[in-house]
């Protein structure tokens, strides 16, 4: 069964990028499974690998310089881009001649991160800052009232006094 | 270091996925290029292709190309290889009329056989595709291209 398998010319059609992706998936599972069709698929490999030196031709002296030039390019470019993705604006100023020179630390975003636990504190202030609101209306409200007592009792005794 | 020890997926690691490029290059770039070469018709074009094939390698397409040690890193090569050209170019319809000289291996199969191995190696045609245009079934393909093979191994022993 493995021997038709090999046979088939799956493994030819697979080493020449012809096969289909259920035929290679099925020899994947085949190569893994049975070491006969491993050694058959390193047979054609080399076999493609003798042909490809049997039609080799060197490439001219220049074609690495230009191909690292490419590489170079493409990588200065993403740097580039990923330089620009982290930090859209920083410049950094030339360092004065002498004396100390100073960092600029402060972020570029305006937010800021705490502590979880400053929400009780914030809760706290909050509802501290509510009581003392009551007590002030409250204060305020009694010594009006008092306010007008006083105006009237002092009425009262003018009257009296008359 | 091999290939696979420089391959680490990080942005440190950009000056060594040239270093693996040019190890790629240095080992099958005269091999990539009689391949092109021989698809393309054209040498200054296959040269130019070469390198274009070269320039694209991501850090991904490295790995899955020489990452392992398992099977062949140039048929991994190649048909990377054969799917970029592809994209490049869409000349999948003359091994009918071109012939592949200068290599007594190819030589040596029939035109049968040449227009097989011809249409699925160097054009990259399917074997459905490449049955239908030689009115043979999907199995007499691959045996005819089974049958190339043998020449090949035969002389290579």
């Amino acid at each position: 069964m493995i021997q038709q398998y090999i046979d088939s010319g799956v493994l030819e059609a697979y080493v020449t990028g012809s096969a289909s992706d259920t035929e290679v998936k099925e020899l994947l599972r085949m190569k893994a499974e049975y070491p006969e069709v491993s050694v058959a698929l390193q047979q054609l490999e080399a076999d493609m690998e003798f042909l490809a030196l049997n039609m080799a031709v060197t490439p001219p002296a220049h074609t690495w310089d230009k191909i690292s030039d490419n590489i170079d390019e493409i990588m200065l470019r993403e740097s580039r881009e990923l330089q620009q993705f982290k930090q859209p604006e920083q410049q950094q100023e030339a360092p004065a001649a002498s004396g100390p020179t100073y960092i600029e630390v402060e972020g570029a975003s305006s937010h800021m991160r705490i502590h979880k636990a400053w929400r009780w504190v914030f809760a706290a202030v909050f509802v501290l800052g509510k009581i003392f609101l009551a007590c002030a209306i409250y204060f305020y409200l009694e010594n009006r009232q008092a306010q007008k007592q006083l105006i009237k009792l002092e009425t009262e005794i003018k009257q009296l006094k008359r | 270091m091999n290939l696979r020890e420089q391959l680490t997926y990080n942005e440190a690691s950009l000056p060594s996925v040239k270093q693996a490029a040019q190890e790629l290059y240095t080992n099958y770039g005269a091999m990539l290029l009689g391949y092109i070469t021989e698809v393309v018709k054209d040498r200054p074009a296959a040269e130019g292709y070469l390198a274009d094939v070269f320039s694209g390698l991501s850090t991904g397409d490295i790995y899955h190309i020489a990452g392992t040690a398992d099977g062949s890193t140039y048929v991994r090569l190649q048909q990377y290889t054969r799917k970029k050209l592809v994209s490049f170019i869409s000349t999948t319809d003359d091994c009918a009329n071109v012939e592949i000289k200068g290599n007594r291996l190819i030589d040596l199969m029939n035109p049968e056989q040449q227009l097989v191995f011809c249409g699925l190696h160097y054009h990259g045609k399917t074997i459905g595709k490449l049955a239908g245009e030689l009115n043979k079934t999907d199995e007499e393909i691959r045996q005819i291209l089974k049958q190339s093979f043998n020449i090949i191994r035969s002389n290579r022993k």
